[in-house]
């Protein structure tokens, strides 16, 4: 490069002053670092007409701050590699350093569109810890809005895997449809999206005239609402020609993945956590287990679709079922469980959300592990995307429904 | 001196100093427009006269590349409400009424903001890309008629000129896909090669069953064919190739469900990712620019153009000549107004006590004024044939851009595999099929 010198000032292609002699715009190796693993090294070697393409971080349809580097021959993905961390807080060291009751506010947000189950199951870990009875009305109220939050993250999966396919509106109609849930849900726990609302022992305050006024409503015309949303979707050729046999994942490999919640039902495996190891009051409520064959992603949109009428179905139950009583249980100020472990797990909107806290007798966790499904769903995209196409790892992802902030912690 | 000018010059405010500016300026060039005209004006007549075509032309391009930009502004606005209102939003409501200015204001912005060149782009390809693109959509609006004796060019290969000049907006595409040095601009023009190129020939092979039934190319001509009432429009002559027409145009324009060349879920914004500032905005007239003369085409094929739908069922003939009046139009003109507004107005001041009187009179001139264009407005459309045909025109036209804009709020994407399949395995020999049947009808029972 010969540039005519003048102090301070950079070189640049845009400068007239400037003449290139060398081929402009490769500015470094990829990766800028020598591979560290044999995967890498094979991953970062390109063969005959393949390239890289990079999704992410700032992308419109990767769901957060995901990134996925893909290797693309033409428009068919032959390889994938995602980078995860740009979310990462170190959410499980934080709450090692806050009492019990400060450790849920940390977890909340962990799942900003279902943040009610990233309370509950640390909840019950801690009260098996502390060896607590909750009310069974607290338990009522937990189930009732908890069911409530999973409808809310599955309309709104509906309008982000529509807007990731291109069709605008479904989102727009679902985000009506949430924000009544959230105002309802605001009405009761004082906030619109990270509720915090769990306690240890019960829940903060009992259900007021606004939140059931609010949820009655709701409660009129939810069904026909959410049919009349659907029926944009579900009675589309493109949009079902798009999703039908795309991202098949069939139920062995959905079982050695570690799979669960909805991914997992859709290929057929009837597991969830409310029947497999019932918690709360789910024994007593009358839902069924909806599963699919086909394990693709349609199977997946339908399945949510079917878990939102059996929430709805819950929920009525919960309403007719409710006992009086206390909403919390009387506990100390500053706990200090005794020493020992506890694991507990709930079936959240994306699947398996489990805790598992270590006490050491003073008034903080020792250990607190986070397990999150988004997680272990997202690990699925680089089984099922060699040899689709680009197009169709925006569907893909969108139908496993991952939230990145539970995937980076 | 110098110093008195300058004291002079700090003490006069904005519009002095537009003055002191302007009005030299505009003295030194009419000045000698002035004395080209008295000179060689006689000159300058007879040899536009003897190049008419030229001059035609060059008028009609003129006005057709004027006429794009409102053109766009008003389907932009028209994209945003309508889809706005499907998405249960309010959409634009603030700058003008109901927002109908914000479009403008659209393309205010895209004027001032920086046109920036990143590093490693071919440059020269990249500050062309966007002008073939804008140049090839508004150059296919010169054959549309828009209404009788309304038109750019009344070429007797219309039809043919027009796939000619809309093929070529794939290379501006093309050009920017390439030049951009960027992957996802890249995938999103070699994307627009591969579709465009396929959904040409469906959409060429959809109208020459329309061509052989007319026997002309010229769009003039075919809208006459389709002159009478609605039961004559080609579209119930030809409705194979009127669906394959529209979806395969559909497709030509990128709009939705054939929008991969700028699918924004999966390649960001395709060609357009590096553009910014005019040269981005280029690509965005164009856009809108080509929704219209798709609209305007499918218009012009099958939906009988300017043509009125029905027979107007009682003759009216407005034989008002305003000449005839003599002296008497002089003092209309001057009496009428003044007496209309105040007519308008007096209902106002007289039921409400508290408006000053000069608000009503602003309210009387205003209505007046509707009232007014409303009349003229009638009146051309019963005594003018052009009045009534752009009518009719622009219409039908609209009617088809609202239709795109319910498409692109309903639809969602279609995947690249399934768009060629689509173009090569259904379109192109359902349009062989309908060339074939179309012919053979021809032969057997005469045109």
């Amino acid at each position: 490069m010969t540039t005519a010198q003048h102090p301070g000032s950079h070189a640049s292609a845009d400068d007239p002053r400037v003449t290139l002699d060398e081929q402009i715009g490769v500015f470094e190796p990829i990766p800028p670092y020598p591979p560290r693993t044999e995967r890498e090294a094979e991953f970062y070697t390109l063969g005959d007409g393949e390239m890289f393409i990079n999704i992410g971080p700032q992308h419109p349809s990767t769901h957060g701050v995901l990134r996925v580097v893909l290797k693309i021959r033409g428009e068919q993905v032959v390889d994938l590699d995602p980078v995860l961390g740009y979310l990462h807080r170190g959410v499980e060291k934080l709450c090692e350093n806050a009492d019990y009751h400060q450790a849920i506010c940390y977890t909340d947000p962990l799942e900003y569109v279902s943040s009610l189950f990233m309370e509950w199951a640390p909840v019950i870990a801690f009260e098996k810890l502390l060896d607590v009875q909750v009310p069974r009305r607290a338990e009522y109220i937990r189930v009732l809005t908890g069911e409530l939050n999973r409808v809310m993250s599955h309309i709104m999966f509906v309008g982000w895997m529509a807007l990731d396919l291109g069709g605008l509106t479904p989102i727009l109609w679902g985000f009506i449809e949430r924000d009544e849930i959230v105002e309802m849900l605001a009405g009761v726990t004082g906030q619109r999206m990270l509720f915090n609302y769990y306690r240890i022992g019960g829940v903060n305050g009992d259900l007021n005239h606004d939140f059931m006024s609010r949820l009655g409503r709701w409660m009129s015309h939810a069904t026909s609402q959410l049919e009349a949303e659907l029926a944009l979707l579900n009675e589309n050729e493109i949009f079902v020609r798009r999703m039908r046999g795309l991202g098949v994942v069939d139920s062995e490999t959905a079982l050695r993945m570690c799979l669960s919640g909805p991914n997992l039902r859709a290929t057929g495996v009837p597991f969830d956590v409310r029947r497999a190891h019932p918690y709360s009051v789910y024994p007593e409520l009358d839902f069924d287990v909806v599963t699919r064959a086909e394990g693709d992603c349609l199977a997946r949109y339908l399945l949510r679709m079917d878990e939102i009428r059996q929430s709805i179905r819950i929920i009525d139950q919960c309403l007719h079922e409710m006992p009086d009583g206390p909403v919390i249980a009387k506990l100390p100020r500053l706990l200090r469980p005794r020493p020992g472990r506890a694991y507990a797990a709930v079936e959240g909107p994306r699947g398996q959300y489990a805790t598992y806290a270590i006490s050491d007798g003073t008034d903080q966790p020792f250990r607190m592990r986070i397990h999150d499904p988004s997680f272990v769903n997202l690990q699925t995209v680089g089984l099922v995307m060699p040899g689709n196409l680009v197009a169709d790892t925006m569907a893909v992802m969108a139908s496993l429904d991952p939230i990145m902030g539970g995937v980076d912690k | 001196m110098t110093a008195a000018v300058g004291r002079t010059w700090s003490r006069l405010t904005l519009a002095g100093r537009a003055v002191f500016i302007g009005v030299p300026i505009l003295v030194a060039l009419l000045v000698p427009l002035v004395l080209v005209i008295t000179l060689f004006g006689g000159t300058i007549v007879d040899v536009l006269a003897a190049n008419l075509p030229i001059v035609r032309f060059a008028v009609a391009a003129t006005a057709v590349l004027l006429m794009s930009v409102p053109t766009a502004f008003v389907i932009i606005y028209m994209e945003m409400k309508v889809i706005a209102l499907m998405n249960l939003r309010l959409g634009p409501d603030r700058v003008g009424p109901w927002g109908t200015l914000l479009s403008v204001v659209h393309g205010l912005k895209v004027l001032v903001k920086e046109d920036f060149t990143p590093t490693g782009v071919d440059s020269t390809v990249f500050t062309w890309a966007p002008v073939v693109v804008y140049l090839a959509s508004v150059m296919s609006l010169l054959v549309i008629p828009f209404a009788p004796g309304l038109f750019g060019q009344d070429l007797n290969l219309g039809l043919l000129y027009f796939f000619a000049i809309g093929g070529l907006s794939v290379v501006g595409l093309l050009m920017a896909g390439w030049s951009s040095f960027n992957k996802y601009s890249l995938l999103g023009g070699l994307r627009s090669a591969a579709q465009v190129v396929s959904y040409e020939i469906p959409l060429t092979l959809s109208v020459v069953g329309l061509i052989l039934l007319a026997g002309t190319m010229s769009l003039n001509q075919i809208v006459l064919m389709q002159s009478g009432s609605f039961l004559d429009w080609n579209v119930f002559r030809q409705p194979l190739g009127a669906l394959i027409f529209f979806i395969a145009a559909t497709a030509e324009a990128n709009r939705t469900p054939f929008d991969l060349t700028e699918a924004d879920s999966e390649i960001v914004a395709g060609f357009a990712t590096e553009y910014s500032g005019m040269r981005f905005g280029f690509f965005f007239f164009a856009e809108y620019v080509n929704v219209f003369i798709i609209s305007a085409l499918t218009v012009t094929l099958f939906f009988g153009g300017w043509t009125a739908p029905f027979d107007w069922p009682w003759p009216v003939h407005a034989a008002i000549d305003p000449g005839s009046l003599g002296i008497g139009l002089l003092i209309a003109l001057a009496v009428v107004p003044v007496i209309g507004t105040l007519v308008l107005a007096a209902p106002f001041w007289i039921a409400r006590s508290s408006m000053p009187w000069w608000q009503a009179i602003v309210i009387g001139f205003v209505l007046f004024n509707l009232l007014v264009i409303v009349a003229v407005a009638g009146w051309a459309f019963i005594s003018l044939d052009w009045v009534a045909g752009l009518f009719w025109f622009l219409a039908k036209t609209y009617g088809f851009v609202f239709t795109f804009v319910w498409m692109r709020g309903t639809l969602p994407r279609v995947r690249i595999d399934q768009l060629m399949a689509f173009a090569w395995k259904w379109l192109l020999p359902a349009s062989l099929l309908n060339l074939f049947v179309t012919a053979a009808a021809i032969v057997v029972v005469g045109r």
